[in-house]
């Protein structure tokens, strides 16, 4: 067993406890000595997952929870955000870069982390999504 | 975030300092609001000192500059760090967006 648990974490689903949350989570991968294209896609990845769960998931409910797990495997980073929602199905969210869609105010954020992450699944009926980012160490840890 | 407000002839050249993320849009669409109401037609925004922008804030982004192209207004951006302009061209939004490198080149597209 290789993995080192970063972050475990439950945030009420309210909107106004991410910046907070985020601001721990990048402190504590400071650790790993990542670089600056690395963080931005960790950040925007785990915040737009995060929104999703409390706006979609939750319903802005908040008395649920959004769990937050952020795992170190060797140099694999593996997020999970879990919602208590209904789920979804993740094939059926539209391209948002068609031209038809383009100009839409919503729908870009699973397909930025589909973009900037290594590796993106849904599990759990779609109430999870597990996100992977390879990244490089500046020296042994 | 915060926002400064300069004139350049009849251009207002907005200076935003911050992340562009869910939490601060609201201050962003408010002035740029203002700016529109005021019916200066000419509005450069400026990237430099912003690190960070989420899919709100792109939403916002497409928001100005449809309702600026709605009034006839001129909008355009400058100094967008490559990070940005990266999520602006993997979301295909730089096509609806006037980017340019420097204020001159900008201030000349109007």
């Amino acid at each position: 067993m290789t993995e080192k648990v970063m972050i475990d974490e439950n945030i009420p689903s309210q909107l106004h406890f991410v910046p907070g949350f985020m601001a721990r989570v990048i402190e504590t991968l400071g650790v790993l000595e990542l670089d600056e294209d690395t963080v931005f896609d960790l950040k925007l990845c785990l915040d737009e997952a995060i929104v999703n769960a409390i706006r979609h998931g939750n319903k802005e409910n908040s008395e649920l929870c959004v769990h937050v797990l952020v795992k170190q495997d060797k140099q694999d980073l593996i997020l999970e955000v879990t919602d208590k929602g209904h789920g979804f199905d993740f094939s059926r969210i539209p391209d948002p870069t068609t031209e038809e869609n383009i100009g839409k105010l919503h729908g870009r954020g699973v397909y930025l982390i589909q973009n900037a992450m290594d590796s993106v699944k849904f599990l759990n009926g779609g109430r999870t999504i597990r996100m992977v980012k390879s990244f490089k160490m500046k020296r042994g840890l | 975030m915060e926002i400064k407000l300069e004139k350049i002839n009849d251009i207002t050249l907005v200076v935003l300092n911050g992340e562009l993320n869910m939490n601060n849009i609201y201050r962003v669409r408010e002035t740029l609001k203002k700016i529109l109401k005021e019916k200066k037609s000419k509005v450069l925004i400026d990237f430099d000192k912003v690190p960070f922008v989420d899919s709100s804030g792109i939403a916002l982004l497409l928001e100005i500059v449809a309702s600026f192209g709605k009034a006839n207004h001129h909008i355009c951006f400058c100094h967008v760090n490559k990070k940005i302009l990266s999520v602006f061209e993997i979301t295909k939004v730089h096509k609806l967006f006037n980017i340019f490198d420097s204020h001159e080149a900008a201030l000349r597209s109007f």
